[in-house]
């Protein structure tokens, strides 16, 4: 084997950006579809805007085979224990994404049965504008997202019970 | 036509019950009071209005009226086409009606709304408990009274962290 052969063959890469290279390409999302964003986001997932280019594709309704939470709609108040579960159950490492106004913020929903945005309750790592967004909006919000995951530092990393 | 002939004798027949009858776009509005509901919803429904398209509360708080809630039963005949609205008015303290879920079974899911919005009572409802609320929810949210933006209801819930620990934060 020759010098050429060498330098065409092997790759050298740190770990980390071996991980986050595979985990930015192939996020299983689970969206928690509750207003017409869920179904907009059907629309994402369909042959124009096709997530499957970025390697989301495989949605999960299960929230333990998922690593991206997408709130997709408006959260009661009935329905935030139900969603804080489901993040919990999610296996890290995990991100979420919150779709659209009334996720990010209630939207035009202040009342008292509205949660007036889930990051109050639960971490939120990308927030995507609109009311719903179009499906190009939640394209770059995974763009953005996987852009997090890319620069992650695997040293960042430490187990939750010395918090 | 039926409506018409059961209006003009419905005074007559239930003098104690009926408080006005009033016209509203062509549509009639009968106004009896609380504790007779269920003998008129009865009477009215073997003269033909067989069928209760809705069911629904009204708080006459800033309204003003003979009561400060009215329940009004919107009926409908399917033989004649005719529609006919019956309000029956509760006072404030004690809010309690007859159940007409055995007239109309659709009557069993509307009475448990009022009951989860209003706190109206209905006596003889196989299961009153709340329908869309929270079953530990404090308070009737459709009543004027109650608060627009609640009672800290929607802040109420614990912060779930990060279950790995990121030095640096992503914002």
């Amino acid at each position: 084997m020759d010098n050429d052969d060498i330098k065409s063959n092997i790759l050298t890469t740190t770990l980390e950006s071996a991980i986050n290279w595979g985990r930015k390409n192939s996020l299983w999302p689970m969206p928690f579809g509750t207003a017409c964003c869920g179904i907009e986001f059907m629309a994402v997932l369909a042959a124009r805007t096709d997530i499957s280019r970025f390697g989301a594709e495989a949605i999960r309704f299960s929230p333990r085979q998922s690593d991206l939470l997408i709130v997709a709609g408006r959260i009661s108040i009935k329905m935030m224990p139900v969603l804080i579960r489901i993040y919990e159950q999610m296996p890290e490492p995990k991100w979420v994404i919150s779709m659209g106004a009334c996720a990010s913020t209630g939207g035009v929903f202040d009342t008292y049965s509205v949660i007036q945005g889930v990051d109050q309750f639960i971490p939120v790592d990308v927030y995507v504008p609109g009311c719903p967004p179009r499906p190009e909006g939640v394209v770059e919000g995974l763009m953005k997202l996987q852009e997090l995951v890319d620069k992650e530092k695997l040293s960042d990393y430490s187990i939750a019970s010395d918090k | 036509m039926i409506k018409t002939k059961i209006l003009s004798n419905i005074k007559n027949k239930f003098s104690d019950a009926v408080l006005d009858i009033t016209e509203f776009s062509q549509e009639h509005i009968l106004h009896v009071k609380g504790e007779y509901i269920l003998t008129v919803l009865t009477d009215l429904k073997t003269d033909g209005f067989n069928f209760l398209a809705d069911l629904t509360a009204i708080d006459n708080l800033t309204l003003g009226g003979f009561e400060r809630f009215v329940v009004s039963y919107h009926l409908l005949c399917h033989q004649t086409a005719e529609r006919l609205t019956v309000k029956a008015y509760i006072p404030e303290e004690n809010p309690l009606l007859p159940s007409v879920e055995t007239l109309w079974k659709t009557a069993d899911w509307q009475e448990r709304e009022v009951f989860d919005l209003y706190g109206i009572k209905f006596e003889g409802h196989p299961n009153l408990i709340r329908i869309m609320n929270p079953d530990d929810f404090d308070g009737y949210p459709l009543r004027k009274d109650y608060p627009r933006l609640g009672k800290k209801e929607r802040s109420n819930f614990p912060v779930v962290d990060r279950g790995i620990k990121k030095k640096k934060r992503i914002k």
